[in-house]
């Protein structure tokens, strides 16, 4: 492992959990405002991509969702998947998001099967992109002990 | 049938009962045939729906002509059959032959009875391919394959020029038959269509028949076995030629050019070929160049007006049938007795050979044309049908010369070989063979003695050809009788300088031979070599030049192709497009446009990699901020997201290869021309396409559908969201599959990657 | 408006095609990114883009007044993601064929189509 600066390391450590926390900020608020399943899988893939850069590739992809960039894909297709199946159970086409309001009192809160699918979108950049970034970068360490063939 | 004795037995030889099984289809077919002209009247036609949504039938039919046709396969076949079968008793292959020559026989009756235009070329196609396989039969001869490949080319482009003229003239005439051409053909004078596919069938007709440029391919394809030859190469493939000429005739007749070119190359043929077998020596190439020679006379003839000529059509070809097969016949027999072909070696073989000398005398008295044979009979016959219209002078004095030719040749296959004594150092030690060697020659020369004899045998059959080569109802009367008095005088002359022919033949073979020899490097035979040296010489040139392995060159002139497709599409409507209206630019826009322009700008000229790298994130970046500053921000986010992504991850991967050195920086000229020009017209290209819509008025529709939608039916009101997530679903659906998909495609490169380097690192 | 976005188009395709076409793998990687770039702006701009308010219903409103085109916005942001996927897949094919063929000059990949034994001669001589 080649020595990394202190200063990053540091910084990598925070910025990493704040992307993430952010990415589900922008994933959540997606339906209403700018963001969205694929700004938020991209935002969840750059802090990915500091965490790799900061302090390891191995650290970066433990850290992913189940371990293992494939299976964090898959999941998210599957997750976008089976969103559609709910609408289709209730008798509509594939694909139709029911929206059920669930009252709480005073207001009341609206939950949909679009917000699976929106999920899943997210985790299937996350994994599909975030596992790429990792792929290339993982390239590297490998080099430290030869030389050119 | 035990006379195989320099054929030793093996495992591979066929039993009687197998070759009688082979034989039994000619004879079969034969018999049908005889059935069917006595209990049927002539014309007789079957129609098969094949593609009913297409107005294609399966149509056949039988006239006349088609029947003549039918008798020369069945009869001639049934003789060809018998005698492979002793002919290359042993033969390891000899299963492939006659396996070869039914497949040809079938397709050679599909040709001469099929009535759809299309059916007929593909008969005729068939014919060629069967030709190829059997001419190439010797396949280990290098001669042999070269012989088929030329037969193939000759014979095959001819074909595709037949298939173009059908088409064409299918078109002019509004039908798909044979016959409704036929009856339609009068009317299409003045259709150019109709003129290019008249010449385009006459090529055809003239490649398959041998005609003067293309005859050169027929004695090239003797290398066949001898009943292959005797059958294909001059009872009844070469034929087709003329067959479909004269199946034509009525439609075209009329036409000058019709008359001028089948007169014309008819008759060069025929005199030519008479010239050219002076120079050969071998029995085989001789009778070779005289069959290239009758069928010549027969496009001549189709070529002349008048109802004689079509009774003369058919009698010619019968009586040519009859002859030239139990004279090839003959040619096989000298060859398997005595080992060789060679006229020169051969001579006073009647005491070794008695029955086929007997046949060679009697199918050489129908060549000479001789009273009392079928070859006089269609002497008179051709004699009376020149007499009907006025012929050049050349056209008649080229008739005598081949006449005496012909003579000449009937003799040196007879006398010469049978009669005169051996020249010095020939071969001597020959054999006579087995009962299917001897019979089919007999039997066919015989035949042509008996229809001399009694021309009115044969009399109904020729008056049907007559009436289906002439225009309209009815047709001529057929009185063979009468004619044979008043033209024998005019065979006799012909007899008499056949005579002077015969004895001079040795001073002539040496000057023609002298002769061929200066002219052989202009001849239609080296011309063909030529072009066909040139041919895979221009194929190879121009593979290297198209092929020439350079992937960015690739590259460069797909897009050249796209940039020139795309243009040509855009080009006609270019005049009725209008510039769309100028509007002002705000600043923040300009400035991100600007950002972009640059970015890609700079990443064309930089070299360093990773400042060109930087560059290019420009372009990313500026078409964020554009994407901001125009009421787009999930896109700018987007954008901003992956670029940055981008930049940091083939950073890391730029600077590990240049750290390591595995990629060198490749050395490229600054500016590439023709990389620049196709560039610049597929970015103009596209500008002018987005100038163009931006004109145009816009339809607006669907996205005031989801605006409107958007929150009443999917709770939400950031419209591009619902779009993708909910309107749009199934896409985005496809889409992020197409990521994951994309993903996990590239763990295998990446893991070939890695072990790669494990194993370079020990 | 519509002739700055069309020469941007037209210089950013035209760039990016150039880089397309060069002999460096990794500058063919670059050139096609760039390329998709253009033609995500070129889809953009044929949205019309007239308005800089974003396609987002502000609270109390039901419908969107004047505002920016969701559509196309909508295809493009998809496109811009697949578009990096494709890059990144292409980064990973040249890095593999720059470590197969220790080489990373397009002209020099040969496998498929070595060069001619003979510059004038067909490859195997003709059947004569």
């Amino acid at each position: 492992m080649s020595p990394r600066s202190l200063m990053l390391e540091v910084a990598g450590r925070t910025l990493y959990w704040l992307l993430l926390a952010a990415s589900l900020w922008v994933l959540y608020r997606g339906h209403n405002l700018p963001g969205g399943g694929f700004i938020g899988g991209l935002v969840a893939v750059s802090a990915t991509v500091v965490c790799a850069v900061s302090q390891s590739t191995e650290l970066a992809r433990r850290r992913l969702l189940f371990g293992d960039p494939r299976v964090l894909a898959a999941s998210g297709v599957l997750a976008s998947l089976l969103s559609g199946v709910v609408g289709w159970l209730a008798g509509e086409p594939f694909l139709t998001h029911p929206w059920v309001s669930i009252p709480l009192g005073v207001g009341s809160f609206d939950v949909s099967s679009v917000l699976v699918f929106d999920l899943g979108v997210y985790l299937a950049v996350w994994g599909a992109v975030g596992g790429y970034a990792l792929l290339l970068l993982e390239l590297e360490p490998a080099h430290d002990d030869g030389g050119s063939p | 049938m035990a006379h195989s004795t320099d054929h030793h037995e093996n495992e591979h030889a066929m039993s009687l009962a197998e070759r009688a099984a082979f034989a039994l289809l000619p004879f079969s077919g034969l018999g049908l045939l005889v059935f069917l002209l006595l209990s049927r009247e002539l014309p007789f036609a079957l129609a098969l729906p094949w593609v009913p949504s297409l107005d294609l039938t399966l149509g056949f039919r039988i006239d006349g002509l088609s029947a003549l046709m039918l008798l020369l396969i069945t009869g001639v076949g049934s003789a060809v059959f018998v005698y492979a079968g002793g002919y290359l008793a042993g033969h390891r292959h000899q299963r492939r032959v006659l396996a070869l020559l039914s497949a040809f026989m079938l397709a050679m009756i599909g040709a001469v009875t099929a009535d759809q235009l299309v059916l007929v070329f593909v008969f005729w196609e068939l014919t060629s391919l069967l030709s190829y396989l059997l001419v190439g039969f010797d396949h280990e001869s290098a001669a042999s394959r070269g012989a088929a490949k030329q037969a193939m080319l000759v014979t095959g482009a001819g074909g595709l020029a037949l298939l173009a003229g059908l088409i064409l003239l299918g078109q002019a005439a509004e039908t798909s038959s044979l016959s409704g051409l036929v009856a339609r053909g009068a009317e299409l004078a003045d259709d150019t269509r109709a003129r290019i596919g008249v010449v385009l069938v006459m090529l055809g007709c003239f490649t398959k028949s041998a005609q003067f440029p293309f005859h050169f391919w027929l004695p090239g394809a003797m290398s066949a076995p001898t009943p292959v030859s005797a059958y294909l190469h001059s009872a009844t493939m070469v034929k087709l030629g003329v067959y479909l000429l004269a199946r034509l005739d009525p439609a075209f007749g009329e036409w000058p050019f019709w008359r001028m070119a089948l007169t014309g190359v008819g008759t060069l043929t025929s005199a030519w070929a008479m010239i050219l077998v002076l120079g050969e020596r071998d029995l085989k190439r001789i009778l070779a160049w005289s069959t290239v020679s009758a069928l010549g006379a027969m496009v001549m003839l189709v070529g002349l007006r008048g109802e004689g000529s079509a009774t003369a059509v058919g009698a010619f070809m019968l009586a040519h049938a009859l002859y030239k097969a139990p004279l090839f016949f003959v040619a096989g027999n000298v060859d398997h007795g005595t080992g060789t072909r060679d006229i020169s070696r051969l001579g006073g073989l009647r005491r070794a050979m008695p029955f086929t000398a007997t046949a060679a005398v009697l199918a050489a008295v129908g060549m000479a044309g001789l009273p009392l044979s079928f070859g006089y009979v269609a002497k008179a016959v051709v004699l009376n049908a020149k007499r009907e219209e006025e012929i050049l002078a050349i056209v008649s004095y080229g008739s005598l010369f081949v006449g005496a030719v012909s003579v000449a040749v009937a003799a040196v296959a007879s006398i010469r070989l049978f009669f005169r004594s051996a020249p010095e150092g020939g071969t001597v030690d020959a054999h006579e063979g087995g009962i299917s060697l001897v019979l089919p020659p007999i039997l066919v020369a015989t035949i042509g003695i008996v229809f001399g004899v009694r021309p009115w045998l044969i009399e109904g059959l020729l008056g049907q050809v007559a009436r289906s080569l002439t225009p309209g109802p009815g047709g001529p009367v057929v009185d063979l009788e009468l004619e044979l008095g008043q033209v024998f005088y005019s065979v006799a002359g012909t007899i008499a300088a056949g005579a002077v022919v015969f004895f001079v033949w040795e001073p002539l073979h040496r000057v023609v031979e002298r002769g061929g020899a200066l002219l052989r490097p202009y001849g239609a035979q080296a011309f063909y070599e030529r072009a066909l040296g040139d041919l895979v010489k221009s194929a190879a040139w121009l593979t290297r030049r198209v092929q020439h392995g350079r992937g960015s060159l690739y590259a460069a002139v797909l897009v050249f192709a796209i940039v020139l497709a795309l243009g040509l599409a855009f080009a006609p409507g270019a005049s009725s497009l209008a510039w769309p209206a100028p509007t002002s630019v705000e600043l923040p826009v300009l400035a991100a446009l600007t950002t972009i322009s640059a970015g890609a700008l700079l990443a064309c000229v930089l070299e360093t990699r990773l400042v060109l790298l930087l560059a290019s994130g420009l372009v990313g970046y500026g078409s964020a901020l554009l994407f901001l500053f125009t009421g787009a921000p999930d896109l700018a986010f987007t954008q901003f997201a992956v670029e940055t992504a981008f930049v940091i991850v083939v950073a890391t991967v730029l600077i590990e290869l240049e750290r390591r050195r595995r990629a060198r920086s490749l050395l490229e000229p600054r500016v590439r021309p023709f990389a620049a020009l196709v560039s610049l017209g597929f970015g103009g290209l596209l500008g002018a396409l987005l100038l163009a819509v931006s004109a145009l008025p816009f339809d607006d529709t669907l996205s005031r559908f989801y605006a409107a939608h958007s929150l009443p039916d999917a709770h939400g009101r950031n419209v591009v969201n619902v779009v993708i997530v909910d309107f749009r679903g199934l896409d985005t659906l496809g889409e992020s599959a197409v990521v994951v998909f994309s993903f996990l495609a590239a763990l295998p490169l990446v893991a070939a990657l890695k072990k790669r380097r494990k194993e370079a690192t020990p | 408006m519509s002739f700055a976005l069309a020469l941007t188009v037209s210089i950013v395709a035209a760039c990016g095609a150039y880089l397309a076409l060069s002999r460096d793998v990794l500058r063919c990687v670059l050139g096609l990114a760039i390329l998709g770039s253009a033609v995500n702006l070129l889809l953009f701009a044929a949205g019309r883009v007239d308005s800089p308010a974003p396609a987002i219903l502000r609270a109390g409103e039901s419908t969107l007044e004047a505002s920016a085109n969701p559509l196309p916005q909508a295809l493009v942001l998809t496109a811009i993601v697949i578009g990096f996927v494709l890059t990144c897949f292409s980064l990973v094919l040249v890095l593999r064929v720059v470590h197969t063929s220790e080489s990373d000059d397009l002209d020099a990949l040969r496998d498929a189509e070595p060069p001619p034994t003979d510059p004038e001669a067909p490859p195997v001589e003709p059947d004569t």
